[in-house]
């Protein structure tokens, strides 16, 4: 017998009881389709990460107030107003480092026309750009002379932009910072990565200027170091962190009120863990692909039992036991089999959905559904074969005489 | 002489229940030649569908030989029993045994999917079987909604479709109105005048009568004459 004819056969018989169908299908039909989804979550969630992580700078590190003893756990990020503009510029003059830029911030009203929002500014200086791995869209980004001269001139990310309305025609023109006219200097290149995450919705002034009108006194955010050689950034944090605990006149088995973050170094273990959280999530999901198999193999086994005249039947017309086992073995896979493609288009439109509401986009691997097959037919084989085998060993004789 | 289609030989079907031995057949020796029309007649428990099993090859003698159309059953296999089962003999059973929510077309054509014939030729063959039987207007029909007599007259069909050189038939009309047995008799005659190969089983003498030849069995044995009813 062809397999063509055993899955015809398969086909009528499940088409001949649908309902029942289904509801065997659900349990591989929720186990692929979880499996497919959280895969595809997974590698979306890393994939965002990734993008942040390539679009931080390169050798960067971040300086912030306030003591932490492990990692960011214990920061109370801005709290604490121990890091001044002085020891940015303390740090600018040690052996190795490329460029310094401090931050001040602070959340006002921008307006520009009728349009407006609430948005975070930030005080900074000229270095912010290329420690920070932004590049200028239109016009130019902040000067060390419109810095130093405390000029109320802005440079919008393109988010920002995007929100009150202005485009490249928009470079000269008047727009207001919390009641206050600004000049719009330049729009940032967009870095793409949407969400909570997004570092395109910011509006950068000069740091005197912020100083002078919103942020008083010395006291910074965050200090944004670029190392000038990737080899050397633990070299560069032991030296900041003397250099600052010096000038903070901190014992150096003391307790720093300064925080130094290898942030790209952060990011790389958050992906990593994400990764795992993922395997993790992919693994119990396949728990419900095995609970899915022990279902079909539930309902082959009463169909095998159900179905004892048809196979004293078949067997008196000519069906030899491996006919009979090849088609309750097809007919195990062919629900399995169909229960894993409804499985995946289910787990590829959830993942879908999950992408778009998250910010990060539709993630399609050709990998996963083509795994989520071969696991769909390997649960039909291995939860087929049981029953399959009770039909074909059973006598005509008492078959034929089944009631 | 030709070769006979049926031989038994000294055969014996002894069921062991462990205790207890059931003799079911003993020391059987039958012969049926091509184109003959035998009735095995019996009380009930006489051992008739034993003994149909063996000839049919869903069963083996515990002891003594069979050959079925020259071949010894006894050297072959499960499998091999199988396929020269399917192809030399079609079976009519007392309660037709078609397979349910199939079409009468389907049920035809289900001994010839196991001699891996084309469906295209299945089809046209099951087709041609169920016509010659006057059913050409039932193809589609479900034994569902079918009658007894029909249903008998598909399940003929289909033990007719793989041209088997030994049609076994146990109690056809067991379950049939006696207008609807009458027919499927009828019919069974008309197979024998055409050259057909039947064994029939019944305990039912009136429908024994209809073959040349009737066997009785007793007891698990062959006897010469009836016990007086
Ligand atoms: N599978 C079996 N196990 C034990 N005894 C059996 C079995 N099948 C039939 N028998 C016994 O064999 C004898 C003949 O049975 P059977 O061939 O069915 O008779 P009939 O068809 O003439 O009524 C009976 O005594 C019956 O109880
Ligand atoms: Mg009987």
């Amino acid at each position: 017998m062809s397999v063509v004819e055993l899955v015809r056969l398969a086909l009528s018989r499940i088409g001949s009881s649908r309902l029942r169908a289904a509801l065997t299908m659900l349990g591989v039909i929720i186990g692929v389709a979880s499996v497919v989804a959280l895969v595809a979550v997974g590698q979306g969630a890393t994939s965002g990460i990734t993008a942040r992580l390539e679009g931080l700078g390169t050798n960067l590190l971040t300086v912030t107030p306030g003591s932490s003893t492990e990692g960011f756990t214990r920061r109370a990020a801005g709290s604490a107003t121990t890091l001044t503009v002085d020891d940015a510029k303390a740090i600018s003059a040690l052996d190795g480092i490329a460029a310094v830029e401090p931050e001040i911030s602070t959340q006002q009203l921008v307006q520009a026309g009728t349009l407006n929002t609430t948005t975070n500014i930030v005080g900074t200086t000229a270095d912010f750009m290329p420690v920070r791995a932004y590049t200028i869209w239109q016009g130019s980004f902040l000067t060390d002379a419109s810095v130093n001269a405390g000029l109320r001139v802005a440079v919008l990310g393109s988010t920002t932009a995007d929100d009150l309305g202005l485009d490249a025609s928009s470079i000269g023109s008047q727009i207001s910072i919390g009641g206050l006219p600004f000049q719009v200097a330049g729009i940032l290149q967009a870095k793409g990565s949407a969400g909570p995450f997004s570092q395109d919705d910011q509006v950068l002034i000069p740091l005197a200027t912020a100083q002078h009108y919103f942020v008083q006194g010395e006291s910074v955010r965050s200090i944004g170091v670029s190392v000038a050689d990737a080899d050397q950034m633990d070299l560069a944090k032991a030296e900041i962190q003397s250099a600052l605990e010096q000038r903070h006149g901190i014992a150096a088995d003391g307790t720093d009120d300064f925080t130094i973050q290898d942030q790209a170094q952060l990011l790389s273990t958050v992906s990593a863990v994400t990764t795992t959280l993922t395997i993790l999530l992919a693994g119990i999901a396949s728990i419900s692909l095995v609970v899915g198999g022990i279902g079909i193999m539930n309902i082959m086994l009463v169909s095998v039992r159900e179905r004892t005249r048809e196979i004293g039947i078949r067997k008196a017309i000519g069906a030899r036991g491996r006919d009979v086992m090849a088609q309750f073995l097809i007919e195990a896979l062919t629900l399995s089999l169909l229960g894993g493609l409804v499985g995946i288009v289910v787990g590829v439109a959830v993942s879908a959905l999950i992408g778009a509401l998250a910010g990060w986009g539709f993630v399609f691997n050709p990998i996963t559904p083509f795994v989520a097959i071969v696991f769909s037919l390997a649960v039909g084989v291995i939860f087929g074969v049981w029953p399959a085998r009770q039909a074909a060993r059973l006598d005509p004789i008492v078959a034929l005489r089944y009631e | 002489m030709s070769e006979p289609i049926v031989a038994l030989d000294g055969v014996w079907r002894v069921y062991d229940m462990g205790r207890l031995q059931v003799v079911a057949l003993r020391d059987i020796d039958l012969r049926v030649a091509p184109g003959e029309f035998v009735a095995v007649v019996g009380p009930s428990g006489s051992g008739k569908s034993t003994l149909m099993h063996i000839v049919g090859c869903l069963d083996r003698p515990t002891s003594g030989e069979y050959r079925l159309a020259s071949t010894p059953v006894g050297t072959l296999d499960d499998d091999g029993l199988a396929r020269f089962r399917s192809r030399t003999i079609g079976f009519v059973f007392q309660s037709y045994n078609l397979l349910a929510r199939t079409t009468a077309l389907d049920n035809v054509a289900a001994p010839l999917l196991y001699q891996g014939v084309s469906r295209r030729e299945r089809l046209a063959r099951a087709r041609a079987s169920l016509e010659r039987l006057g059913l050409g207007d039932r193809l589609d029909h479900t034994p569902a909604e079918l009658s007894g007599g029909q249903q008998q007259r598909v399940a003929i069909a289909r033990a007719l479709v793989t041209d088997p050189a030994l049609i076994l038939a146990d109690e056809p009309t067991g379950n049939l109105a006696s207008d609807q047995g009458a027919e499927v008799l009828a019919l069974f005659k008309e197979l024998h005048q055409a050259g057909r190969t039947i064994v029939l089983i019944t305990h039912d003498h009136d429908v024994a009568a209809a073959a040349d030849r009737q066997v009785h069995l007793r007891d698990g044995g062959i006897v010469d004459r009836p016990l007086a009813a």
